[in-house]
């Protein structure tokens, strides 16, 4: 008898495993979707992203994926007289909640191997960019991506790591196959000094989650605000796996710090580490790159500290973007609910690969594919007029200032970085 | 080390004011690590298994009580009476919820394989670590959650000279102290203790004695899970942010301090967890948080080259 019962509990255990297997194993196919042209014959070519739809990064993820989708649905999944096969793919998983290298690498190699593949619009996290460029430069497949700032991916300017090579680590072949549409963050780190000089910052405390963006921002913080009067105390890395942050945030304090950014993304524990700088810093202003732009940091920040908290995005305000960007904006709505920040880069990361794919001499052929994309010059596109310039940066410069509300951005203000830098 | 900077302090500040303050956040940080390393050195004691799936237990102890909270809508603007009513129901529920959860991982996982190769239940531990993470992000998703800020976690309670006790702080170590307390009491005093030091130095003599092995292990197990449901509410309480992935790093720190402490050795985790969290808080503020989790380990390392069955030493048979 007592055989049976062990017999049937372990039967029950392994179903709840398996289960539970499955749930896991399922859930990062829910919202992946695919279309393909339905046009009648013809050439069909593949095009891929690469996004985090798990973990903290999911929202952003998901609405760049989305965005990329409505620009190939409204145009039927035809672009140069091909059919458009589009493939989303998620670059992190449920055990981590935020990107892998092994999923970004699995991701790239799925592209690569496939020879109807012509482009691979992506990623989210510049650290995913960074082993994905290299794997995609070797099979001279076209990279675009509506997420990366990471100064370091296409240029050796401030905030790029020089130490370790790059750009060029990322380019075994020597050629550029990377570009993005969103301004690097030479940019976003003159905006963010620009506002902190504005809102009468005298010490800023400066921590990084020590990943390729989030280091590579707040050098870039950091040089840029040399030309104003605050100093900075740079705390250096944070281990983003630890229960808090109370110890550093005492430091700081004891410091004088009177304003407080982070170089990192919410997966890197940044809703604690908010409530930590703010706990011990009652009156501190607080900052936070587009890595924070999202609404789980958003929405988990108490009330009291969202109120002090500012963070930047390349999006500007649903004005802004006049009426092409009232009618994306209006076409997203009514197709996935809420917009946020980024879904109009992955929309017009979508747009441009179209038009890519109309001016390349042969859209089915990689090579032909890469020409156009670096050819891409004073595009007028919902973002505004901008280029590819040779590295792969975008000519675009302005970042939107955003506070939180209700557990949401808000749009408070636009910002032009200075000239030079 | 806090010696060292101790004397740092007073030589550059002529106060003890900074390091009085590390000092109490590292002891109530590291007793709630006290208190999941607990579970792990009895687990370790009795049945010379690391249960690596005590940290998701924690975890989901946490979630349940995050989740008690909303049962009882208790908010920041619950009176204060009703917030400590509510507050001890929820570590009554957490703690026996995950009591409970551990005695049926125990049972279902862990008795099958009593005289397996010892690799066999490590590697159900592992299982079930997966299994429980991923029944957290199906939970409460795969990021951080934020918990309300019920007891005012970092404001003041009071000062001494300068050092801050917050609120966080009282409650980690008032919560801890009688826990850890009683349940040297009832290890020490109990039949039920003494059946469990018996069958962790022996278990073939113990059950020889008329002792029901299964039944003392699985009240080992069920003991330890109470202690991590009860940590669970404290870290949610103290950290207000929860997420699936606390317990790995929780289990990770835990299991170092039971190690370090002597594991097997009830008073060795304690001392353990607490030395951790000390270390953790010296090295955040003086040191860089860069460098914590180096420092932490290479004290480990020498606590263990310098004595290998820890600090205070190993109650394992073994050791006997």
């Amino acid at each position: 008898m007592s055989h049976r019962r062990s017999g049937l509990l372990a039967t029950g255990v392994a179903l709840v495993a398996l289960t539970f297997g499955l749930a896991a194993c399922g859930g990062s196919d829910d919202d992946g979707s695919s279309g393909s042209g339905s046009g009648s014959g013809g050439e069909e070519v593949s095009i891929y992203s690469s996004f985090p739809l798990q973990g903290a990064s999911r929202p952003t993820g998901i609405s760049l994926q989305n965005g990329i989708e409505l620009a190939l649905e409204q145009a039927g999944y035809k672009a140069g007289g091909v059919k458009i096969n589009f493939e989303p793919m998620d670059d992190s998983t449920a055990q981590a909640g935020e990107w892998t290298p092994e999923a970004e690498s699995a991701n790239a190699k799925k592209a690569v191997q496939d020879d109807s593949a012509v482009a691979y619009l992506g990623t989210y996290n510049s650290g995913a960019a960074a082993i994905s460029i290299p794997i995609l430069n070797e099979a001279g497949l076209a990279m675009l991506s509506p997420g990366n700032t990471a100064v370091g991916l296409t240029s050796d300017a401030p905030g790029a790591d020089t130490g370790i090579g790059e750009p060029d680590i990322y380019y075994p072949t020597g050629e550029r196959n990377y570009a993005r549409i969103v301004p690097k963050d030479t940019v976003q780190g003159a905006a963010l000094a620009g506002v902190m000089d504005e809102d009468g910052c005298t010490k800023v405390g400066v921590l990084n989650d020590n990943e390729v963006f989030g280091k590579g921002l707040a050098a870039n913080v950091i040089d840029a605000g040399s030309q104003y009067d605050y100093e900075f105390v740079d705390g250096g890395a944070v281990d983003t796996k630890a229960a808090n942050f109370r110890a550093t945030a005492d430091d700081f304090a004891s410091q004088g710090v009177d304003c407080f950014i982070f170089g990192g993304i919410t997966a890197s524990n940044a809703v604690q580490l908010y409530k930590d700088m703010a706990a011990a810093m009652p009156d501190a202003k607080l900052y936070g790159p587009d890595g924070v732009a999202d609404t789980d940091f958003a929405g988990g920040l108490p009330d009291d500290v969202a109120a002090r908290t500012k963070v930047t995005v390349a999006t500007l305000s649903e004005e802004d973007y006049g009426k092409e960007g009232a009618k994306f904006f209006e076409d997203y709505q009514a197709k996935y609910g809420d917009p946020g920040p980024y879904s109009i880069y992955g929309y017009e990361a979508g747009k441009l690969i179209l038009d890519v794919l109309e001016r390349a001499e042969d859209p089915t052929d990689r090579a032909a594919v890469l020409k156009a994309l670096f050819e891409t010059k004073n595009r007028d596109s919902i973002l505004g007029n901008y280029s590819i310039n040779e590295d792969g940066d975008t000519t675009l410069t302005d970042y939107g200032v955003y506070n939180i509300k209700n557990g949401d951005l808000e749009f408070n203000e636009k910002i032009s970085a200075k000239p030079g830098t | 080390m806090p010696v060292a900077f101790a004397i740092h302090d007073l030589t550059a500040d002529g106060s003890l004011t900074r390091i009085g303050n590390n000092l109490v956040d590292g002891v109530s940080n590291g007793a709630i690590w006290a208190l999941v390393a607990l579970g792990y050195t009895m687990v370790y004691g009795i049945v010379e298994l690391i249960n690596f799936a005590h940290g998701e237990v924690f975890m989901i102890g946490s979630f349940i009580a995050f989740a008690a909270f909303g049962w009882f809508g208790m908010d920041l603007n619950t009176a204060i009476p009703l917030l400590i009513l509510g507050l001890l129901l929820c570590l009554l529920i957490s703690a026996i919820a995950s009591g409970t959860l551990n005695a049926m991982i125990e049972r279902v996982g862990y008795r099958p394989l009593r005289d397996a190769p010892k690799l066999a239940p490590l590697i159900t531990a592992v299982g079930f670590s997966f299994i429980l993470q991923n029944v957290g992000v199906l939970w409460l998703g795969g990021s951080q959650v934020s918990v309300p800020d019920l007891i005012g976690s970092q404001d003041v309670l009071f000062q001494i000279s300068g050092v801050e006790v917050t609120n966080g702080d009282a409650l980690a170590i008032l919560t801890t102290v009688p826990l850890v307390l009683a349940l040297t009491f009832f290890i020490d005093r109990a039949r039920l203790g003494k059946a469990m030091r018996a069958t962790a130095q022996d278990p073939d003599a113990a059950r020889l004695m008329g002792i029901d092995v299964d039944k003392t292990i699985s009240a080992t197990f069920l003991i330890g899970g109470l202690l991590a449901g009860a940590a669970g509410l404290i870290y949610a309480l103290y950290q207000t942010t929860i997420w699936f992935h606390q317990g790995f790093e929780a289990g990770l720190i835990a299991f170092t301090a039971a190690v370090m402490g002597g594991i097997g050795n009830l008073r060795g985790a304690v001392i353990g967890g607490i030395l951790i969290g000390v270390i953790q808080q010296i090295s955040d503020n003086r040191i860089g948080p860069e460098w914590t989790p180096v420092i932490v380990f290479a004290f480990l390392v020498l606590v263990m080259v310098v004595r290998p069955r820890g600090l205070i030493g190993e109650e394992t048979r073994q050791a006997g």
